[in-house]
């Protein structure tokens, strides 16, 4: 743990309270997920639907080894969640409502990577079916993405993250 | 060739099965093992792709999810806060959640298919809808349901236990499935690799052996092209190889040798331009348009054909030169074998030169020969036939004695000259064998009386007889029996003093054939082993103290062995130096029926009536012999000198025969007849003999050529002529008149009238020597008939000195002569 000089620490305290506002604010409905760990800003970032949707909205279509047939998934691009928050860790430790966890390497976040599914065919996805939100990586895209790891990280019923390093 | 070309094809043939077979199964090995790999990687694939997820964790995962929901129940069952609740509905929705994967993921598809895991997974699903409205109901209702829940989840809990039983059966012999197919895969996979890799050593094995052999072939090709060259370039024959377009290919040593070329000079040059000489250019210009064009071989292929070639100074030689055609590769070409045959040919030259004059050398001497016999027996038959007249007049003993001596003098000589003839004609080719029917008794009865005399005078005696039985009439060439058997004779009293000779005759059989064998058995000298071996050949005479001056020309038993040869036959001799000789020969024995006419009076000829006879002769005293012969046979004769006389006589005159001389001045006795017979004379068809000295056998085919009907050697005999004149004037009609009242006293007349007129004009001095010598000739040619000797002798050396031109020495002679002639005793004649 670093020492951080008083002043330098009241800074960033106020920094922090002013994202703690702003964040709070965009959380209007249901906190859906929750950011910790090596973010920008002192406090874990609060996601509800509005605020990922804030985010700009990424499709996949593609099978699952767990649904029948090929399904359009829309949500939130991993890597522009990442971005947002301003993570700088390399590890994702995604958890979900079960806290069945599972890491994520950073690296995978890329511009066709996985994204964080709230709906499924256009309809919000509910925690009876795998929602609300869903890690969906574009299995029919590659063959690299039909590996057992990545079966392993297509968390569902996620509710938080932390970046770590 | 052809059957190693086949054998080569058949051998390609098995070998290309080969090949395609090994290519197939290569193929089927990949193909398989493609297949295997593809398949593994299907497997690992779905190995990789973890399809399967971790279905164990799943099933365990819903287990505690149910647990989690129940406990969630039962906690809130205690105490029902408010997050107690929301607690429920969230584990509510987990679990819900997970029972939906499980009913709808098609992962589980499989798995749902058999009972134990499809239907309790479906009975869970159902008992989760229907608690859906309690739990998404009011608090109060939830609070309520509680019991119920639990209940629920607790039931849940035992359906999934079965689920999750019957899952992990399925699941366990799934993977064992799933692993021995693999296993089975591999397995699979690894042998079809041995199996590959086995035909791959195998093609490995063979392209080794290939290559080995190929490499093999390679040396013996080499080998073989070193043979080749080595053969090529040893060969002493120059070969040369070219193309269609006569360019040349190959040029080996020889030629470079022969042709004096060196081969770098000539590769790529025309063969027309280098080796063809300039005549015979257009030739083979021709003869390589006509291959090229039409295929057609004219010198190749048609062995060794003798040409001409040029070396590179130009000179042209002679060559052989063997042509053949060949393939190479695509192309055709000529290979040529020469050889300079330059040598040989002159060498051939050179004999053809050298037998061209044997033989110019053979005919002069056949030519030399043939005029020999004229000009000795033609005086010779001037000399016996005036002993032979001599001999009939009044002759004092002494004289008669001298005549006698010259007559055997005379007669030895013509003996001798036969002889020397004999042998040309053997030389000349002529040795006819002229067969004929011939009393053996006789022949050989004539023979030894002929020769009792000789034997006599030497004090021998001598005997013949048959040894078996005796046989008379045979086929054989009579003469030449005698003239063999009088040789063998003659031998044997000339060496035999004092003693006997026997004379044997016996009929022997040997190898297959009868013989005739006579045997002539001396007591005389003997003969030494040396001499036996060469006394058959030519010019061999023995030398000998008692044959000394009684020597010959050593032709006679060269002569016997001919004529004995010429029959068919043998001769020899057995002997012993002072135990005598036996000489015998053997002629093949043809038995023959006695002719016809053998018993015909043998002086039948003396019946035949006077005959009108035109005698033609240019040499007087020749002429005068035969008149005296004729004459004293009864016959008319009318005479001409000359040949032009004789056609002239004969046109207007039919006579029953005519005997011609063949040697005459201008038209010989060949033209005359030749005239006689193409005319349309009274005698045009009338018997011709020929008179002549040359007796050589091709002479006498002239004379039948010319036309004439018969032959009369000379000298002339009384005998020949009779036998003559019965063969052919009895043919003819017979012309009457009346014989000469006396010949011989009209002869005498006659040429002492001709002496004295020419005594005559010479005492009018003549200035034409010619004439002078050729009267002069006529006289001296009758005067020797006629007993002047003396008088021939003058008259002869006038002859000389006229034809000489020499005035003062013909004046000379001419007196001489008259002075000789004043003294000459009477002309007589025989």
């Amino acid at each position: 743990m670093r020492v951080i000089p008083f002043q330098i620490a009241a800074r960033l305290a106020v920094v922090s309270f002013c994202l703690a506002i702003a964040s709070a604010v965009q959380a209007q409905g249901p906190v859906l997920l929750t950011v910790s760990g090596d973010i920008a800003g002192p406090d874990a970032a609060q996601f509800d639907l509005e605020a990922l949707r804030a985010l700009g909205e990424s499709d996949i279509e593609t099978e699952t080894i767990w649904t029948d047939g090929a399904h359009r998934y829309t949500g939130v691009r991993l890597s522009d969640l990442l971005d947002h928050v301003g993570a700088t860790g390399s590890q994702i430790t995604a958890t979900a409502i079960n806290d069945y966890s599972v890491t994520i390497p950073v690296s995978d976040a890329t511009a066709d990577g996985p994204i964080i599914a709230y709906e499924m065919d256009g309809a919000a996805m509910s925690r009876r079916d795998k929602g609300p939100l869903w890690v969906i990586y574009p299995f029919s895209s590659s063959s690299d993405y039909r590996t057992e790891v990545i079966y392993s990280r297509s968390i569902w019923q996620l509710d938080r993250m932390t970046i770590t390093e | 060739m052809i059957q190693l070309i086949q054998a080569r094809a058949a051998k390609l043939k098995a070998w290309t099965r080969t090949w395609v077979f090994l290519i197939v199964l290569g193929g089927l090995c990949s193909a398989a093992i493609a297949y295997l790999v593809a398949e593994t990687v299907r497997e690992l694939r779905y190995l990789h792709s973890a399809r399967s997820d971790n279905v164990h964790w799943v099933m365990s995962q819903a287990e505690v999810e149910n647990l989690d929901f129940r406990n969630a129940v039962d906690l809130a069952r205690i105490e029902p806060s408010s997050a107690r609740l929301t607690q429920v509905g969230v584990r509510f929705d987990v679990f819900y959640s997970r029972m939906v994967t499980l009913g709808t993921a098609s992962l589980y598809g499989d798995l749902r298919d058999i009972d134990g895991f499809g239907g309790p997974v479906a009975e869970i699903r159902a008992r989760l809808d229907q608690l859906i409205p309690l739990i998404d109901g009011d608090r109060a209702a939830l609070r309520a349901g509680f019991t119920d829940l639990s209940r629920e989840a607790g039931e849940m809990r035992f359906l999934l236990r079965q689920a999750t039983t019957a899952g992990l059966h399925f699941f366990a012999e799934r993977s064992d499935q799933s692993r021995e197919s693999f296993a089975l895969t591999l397995m699979q996979l690894a042998l079809f690799s041995v199996a590959l890799l086995l035909a791959l050593a195998f093609l490995l094995q063979r392209t080794l052996r290939i290559g080995a052999q190929s490499q093999l072939r390679g040396q013996e090709l080499a080998q073989a092209y070193a043979r080749l060259n080595v053969i090529l370039e040893t060969s002493l024959d120059a070969v040369v190889v070219c193309d269609l377009d006569g360019r040349i290919l190959n040029f080996n040593s020889a030629a470079e040798r022969i042709f004096d070329h060196a081969v770098a000079d000539v590769l790529g040059k025309k063969i027309a331009d280098i080796l063809v000489p300039d005549h015979l250019r257009a030739a083979h210009d021709a003869g390589m348009t006509r291959m090229r064009e039409h295929g057609e071989h004219r010198v190749s292929g048609a062995g060794r054909v003798r040409l001409e070639a040029k070396r590179r100074n130009g000179e042209v030689f002679p060559v052989e030169m063997a042509l053949e055609t060949a393939q190479a590769g695509e192309d055709q070409v000529f290979v040529a074998f020469l050889r300079d045959i330059s040598r040989r040919v002159a060498g051939e030259n050179e004999l053809v030169e050298a037998r061209d004059k044997a033989l110019a050398g053979e005919k002069a001497k056949a030519d030399f020969l043939a005029m020999m016999t004229h000009e000795i027996r033609t005086p010779l038959n001037g000399l016996l036939g005036n002993l032979a007249l001599i001999g009939k007049t009044t002759l004092t003993p002494v004289q008669e004695r001298y005549v006698r001596n010259m007559d055997i003098s005379g007669k030895l000589l013509m003996h001798h000259v036969d002889a020397v003839l004999d042998v040309a004609r053997f030389e000349t080719g002529a040795s006819m064998v002229r067969e004929e029917v011939v009393h053996l008794g006789n022949l050989v009865r004539d023979i030894v009386h002929s020769q009792s005399s000789a034997a006599e005078a030497n004090g021998n005696l001598m005997q013949w007889d048959w040894v078996g039985e005796a046989i008379e009439w045979v086929r054989l060439d009579g003469s030449r029996l005698q003239q063999v058997l009088v040789n063998l004779l003659g031998n044997a009293i000339k060496f035999t003093r004092d003693g006997h000779i026997q004379i044997e005759i016996e009929q022997t059989r040997e190898s297959e054939t009868d013989w005739l064998e006579f045997r002539v058995i001396d007591s005389g000298i003997g003969i030494s082993d040396d001499d036996q071996l060469r006394i058959f050949g030519d010019f061999q005479t023995v030398d000998d103290a008692a044959t000394l001056g009684s020597g010959g020309t050593g032709l006679g038993l060269g002569i016997a062995r001919r004529f004995a040869e010429a029959m068919g036959g043998s001769i020899g001799v057995e002997s012993e130096p002072g135990g005598g000789s036996v000489f015998w020969v053997k002629v093949p024995l043809v038995p023959a029926d006695p002719p016809q006419s053998a018993d015909q009076p043998p002086r039948a000829a003396q019946e035949l009536p006077g005959q009108d006879v035109l005698l033609v002769e240019d040499n007087e005293i020749n002429l005068e012999l035969a008149r005296a012969l004729l004459v004293s046979l009864g016959h008319r004769v009318t005479e001409a000198r000359y040949g032009e006389d004789a056609v002239a006589i004969a046109s207007t005159h039919r006579f029953d025969l005519i005997l011609m001389d063949i040697r005459m001045p201008r038209l010989d006795g060949l033209g005359a007849t030749v005239a006689i017979r193409s005319g349309q004379g009274a005698s045009r068809d009338v018997p011709i003999i020929a008179l002549s000295a040359n007796v050589l056998p091709e002479a006498r085919v002239r004379f039948t050529e010319a036309g004439m009907s018969g032959f009369l050697p000379k000298p002339l005999t009384e005998a020949d002529l009779r036998q003559a004149l019965q063969r052919f004037a009895a043919a003819t009609p017979h012309a009457q008149g009346a014989p000469a009242s006396d010949p011989k006293a009209q002869l005498v007349a006659r040429y002492a009238r001709e002496t004295g007129e020419f005594f005559d004009w010479l005492a009018t001095g003549p200035e034409d020597m010619a004439e002078i010598a050729n009267r002069a000739h006529q006289i001296a040619g009758s005067a020797a008939a006629f007993g002047q000797m003396d008088l021939r002798g003058v008259l002869a050396r006038l002859e000389i000195h006229a034809n000489a031109g020499d005035r003062a020495a013909t004046v000379a002679a001419m007196a001489e002569a008259r002075a000789v002639w004043k003294v000459a005793p009477d002309p007589v004649l025989g």
